[in-house]
């Protein structure tokens, strides 16, 4: 059965309910997890494994253009053209295999085919590894540049296509049946997302090239005074926080606060926006947080000290938010719910930063060990956004083509329930009154104040405290 | 009443758990990348800097830059046999092949293939490597002679590094007559800049001619490459650099700078001379610490005449295979800020880079693109530069 416009999505029908009661339904698929994880890193991505594809870029592309193609997959076409009925009866490993393989498929047709044959043979040299190989680059780097170029179109479309359905509620194309409505708002995603490389990462690709290519792109891009550097890594910064907020404002903020705004329209484009400037703020505050520890960049170094390595590292810190992020609303059944819902969204927050910190420092102390990654925080062998990605498409899996198994399964929302989660797009939970004012300001003034405290302490924290003994 | 308190509370709790969100998310945006918020970093104070005295002049004449002839291949063996971390010495590149292939060589196995004809039978062992080493076509190497005039008018020469291909460094130092100046005792001492293959391996070329040189090396040589110095037949002293600046001669340091470098290797040591009424010039090898991070620490803890950087020699570590990274313009962009009169550069500063720089305008020394040297816009095999 094709599904139309006004019925709710799969993942929106569905309701995941535990196995088992207790902590044994998330113990039981983080060890899932984990073996998927290193099974699937040794054979595709680690340098000492099979295929070696952590280049890094070869490696951080298909890593990238899967967890796209499974956004597309589950949120844009909802699971077509698989059926509705299929993808109800069918046993969740089945299924999960079935619809990975077909992701990968479409990925490796729209990378291999459309990127590298079709705009790469026709029209874009760069995109191309053979046409830059056969103008003299060696193999090797000719493959980096081919696809960080095609890395990229994924990077800014996973910021993008969910935006559309998260904060733009799939409008104005929501009633339409699939594939129509997959198939338009894929087209609109991708076409914003191509429009946005051009403005971000076509200058930076075009002065990988000696002389600078100047008659095909801005040579040097115009961010380069504000950023105080050429490189793309800036825009790879701001959007990866972009990509990061997005599923924020999703999963554990539940669309708050946002969904408050009952105008259709106004809600959209607020959120839309919203979403853009919560992650420039997250952008500029990360790339702050590095300077006030390690000190000021000094343009033309190498590393740890560059602008550019500097911008990089504000989306690889942005990533490590996102997997607990993901963590604690798939498998953690968005704990706490018990408060109301600033209060939950606003511990949530905390309890995921945290997270985030502990996760980010036993990475650094530990991923040289198991993973093939080169040791420090800045080597050009170290890519963490590379093994949380790959961690996050799993999890996505898991969930989405999986419906959580082994510690879960899905059952079908009653009617009722249907009609509750269609509500939810206005939360009505949190009126104005004067109390909510006078708390709200109290609130501002706490959260300059821990923002105050956390620049006052930063600095000595990168003092006193070493995650990496003697490398950078 | 009561129940109208507990709604005014609940409202209070969720207005400020809003507004904490509020706050904390606009001051990230509004304050974090503001003028006012990098008010706070002072300018970063220059240390106690040391005297180390002033020499008249330094030349330096490039004995061999040419490290290996073709970066593709270069590279290529190194993905082949696990990437940039794996341990040189297991890669299978002569003088440590053992006939296996690639990725299956080993320090033990080449050094015992050899081992009798270092460093008296240099070609033997070069012709034997040729059929056990991986790619023996490849390797040349980087090795530099530095003549320094003192301020009393006596000349002091020093070898920095000894490159890699037995043949190619032996042919190198003929021509610049080197090996006559090792045989006489005339060239002071070695320094080791780094363990890698193209400025370490070719050492048995230095000590055939004079086994008694001082060498210097940094601490973080590996054992195995303390074992090659000694299994070349070095007699004289070694200095296993310790101090952060080591004195050699006044007006002449070696400065030791600790990173990890691709293929396990461990530090870096560069030369400083400070010269009368000019000013501070740095010697180095690879420059893996980054040209301006070698730059900066000499800045902050040397004393030197005019309170000026006068001028660099050696490879600047930018581009090596070619490959091009923005960054790397970043560095040929702001380069110009440090003023420097004269800049030596070569080796694994790459030619694009070395394009660039003269593109730009900035005080590079042409060479001649001779002895294989790619380019005239950089140093090449035999030239000299004067500082
Ligand atoms: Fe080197
Ligand atoms: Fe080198």
């Amino acid at each position: 059965m094709e599904t139309d416009g006004t019925a709710p999505g799969y993942l929106e029908s569905r309701k995941l309910v535990k196995r088992w009661s207790g902590p044994w339904p998330a113990l039981a698929n983080t060890l899932l997890l984990a073996i998927l994880f290193y099974a699937t890193w040794w054979i595709f991505q680690d340098p000492r494994g099979i295929m070696r594809l952590y280049t890094p870029y070869v490696g951080y592309m298909y890593c990238r253009w899967l967890l796209i193609i499974l956004i597309w997959v589950a949120y844009i076409f909802d699971f077509w053209p698989f059926r509705r009925g299929w993808i109800g009866r069918t046993h969740p490993v089945v299924k999960g295999l079935v619809l990975t393989a077909f992701s990968v498929a479409v990925m490796l047709l729209i990378i291999e085919g459309f990127f590298m044959r079709v705009l790469g043979d026709y029209g874009i040299s760069y995109m191309s590894p053979d046409r830059l190989e056969a103008m003299g680059i060696t193999r090797f780097y000719a493959l980096e540049y081919a696809t960080e170029a095609i890395m990229m179109f994924a990077v800014i479309a996973s910021w993008l296509s969910p935006a559309w359905v998260v904060a733009v509620e799939n409008a104005p194309w929501g009633k339409l049946p699939q594939p129509t409505r997959g198939v338009t708002i894929m087209l609109v995603t991708f076409l914003f997302s191509t429009i946005v490389y051009f403005l971000t990462m076509h200058s930076h690709m075009a002065i990988l090239f000696y002389p600078w290519q100047q008659y095909t792109a801005i040579t040097p891009g115009y961010w380069e005074t504000f950023a105080n550097t050429v490189s793309g890594n800036f825009h790879i910064g701001w959007i990866m926080c972009c990509t990061v907020t997005v599923w924020l404002y999703e999963t554990i903020w539940e669309r708050y606060p946002f969904n408050l705004i009952q105008t259709d329209w106004l809600r959209r484009l607020t959120a839309f926006f919203g979403i853009i400037a919560i992650a420039v703020a997250l952008c500029f505050f990360l790339y702050y947080t590095q300077d006030l520890v390690w000190g000021e960049t000094i343009r033309g170094t190498k590393r740890l000290m560059a602008p550019d390595w500097r911008w990089l590292h504000v989306g690889e810190m942005a990533i490590f938010w996102l997997v607990p992020m993901l963590f604690l609303n798939f498998y953690c059944g968005n704990w706490p719910t018990r408060f109301s819902r600033p209060v939950n969204v606003l511990l949530r927050t905390f309890i995921t930063i945290a997270a985030a910190i502990v996760l980010y420092v036993v990475y650094y102390k530990t991923a040289h060990l198991f993973l093939g990654v080169q040791k420090g925080f800045s080597h050009p062998q170290q890519f963490p956004m590379i093994p949380t990605i790959w961690l996050i498409n799993i999890m996505l899996i898991n969930m989405w083509f999986m419906d959580g198994w082994p510690g879960w399964k899905a059952v079908p929302k009653t009617t009722e329930e249907l009609a509750a989660s269609h509500q939810e797009i206005v939360a009505r939970d949190v009126k104005w009154s004067p109390a909510l004012g006078v708390g709200l300001a109290v609130g501002v003034v706490g959260g300059v104040a821990i923002y105050v405290l956390v620049v006052a302490v930063l600095p000595w924290l990168g003092q006193m405290v070493t995650i990496i003994e003697g490398s950078t | 009443m009561s129940e109208e308190k507990t709604t005014s509370r609940r409202d209070f709790v969720m207005g400020a758990a809003t507004g904490v969100g509020v706050g904390a998310i606009g001051a990230m945006g509004l304050y974090s990348y503001t003028p006012a918020a990098y008010r706070r970093f002072a300018k970063a104070p220059r240390g106690n800097r040391e005297e180390f005295g002033a020499v008249r002049r330094v030349r330096v004449t490039n004995i061999s830059e040419t490290s290996w002839f073709d970066n593709g291949m270069l590279m290529g063996d190194i993905m082949a046999a696990g990437g940039l971390l794996v341990n040189q010495y297991t890669i299978g590149w002569p003088p440590f092949g053992n006939g296996k292939g690639i990725a299956k060589g080993s320090f033990e196995s080449g050094l015992e293939s050899i081992r009798k004809m270092i460093p008296g039978d240099l070609d033997e062992a070069w012709a034997l490597q040729t059929k056990l080493g991986v790619h023996p076509e490849n390797p040349g190497g980087f090795s530099c002679l530095i003549e320094v005039e003192s301020l009393d008018g006596t000349i002091h020469k020093y070898l920095l590094d000894s490159g890699w291909s037995f043949d190619w460094m032996d042919k190198a130092f003929k021509r610049e007559k080197i090996d006559q100046m090792l045989a006489a005792h005339d060239i002071e001492a070695l320094f080791l800049s780094h363990e890698h293959w193209d400025h370490f391996w070719g050492l048995p070329v230095t000590l055939k001619y004079d086994n008694r040189i001082p060498i210097y090396v940094h601490s973080g040589y590996y054992k195995e490459g303390l074992q090659y110095i000694g299994a070349s037949g070095h007699k004289g002293k070694l200095v296993i650099q310790d101090k952060p600046i080591e004195k050699v001669i006044p007006g002449m340091v070696v400065i030791k700078y600790d990173v990890p470098i691709i293929n396990r290797v461990f530090g870096e040591t560069s030369l400083a001379f400070n010269i009368k009424d000019k000013g501070l010039v740095s010697i180095s090898g690879c420059n893996h610490q980054g040209i301006l991070q070698c730059t900066a620490y000499m800045r902050n803890n040397l004393k030197y005449d005019n309170n000026k950087f006068y001028g660099i020699y050696g490879g600047l570590h930018i581009s090596p295979f070619e490959d091009w990274d923005p960054k790397y313009d970043d560095l040929v962009i702001a380069l110009r800020q440090y003023e420097f009169e004269k800049i030596g550069c070569n080796h694994c500063t790459g030619v694009i880079t070395a394009h660039k720089f003269v593109e730009r305008g900035y005080p590079v020394v042409k060479g001649t693109a001779r002895f294989r040297s790619k380019t005239p816009d950089y140093l090449g095999n035999g030239d000299t530069i004067e500082f």
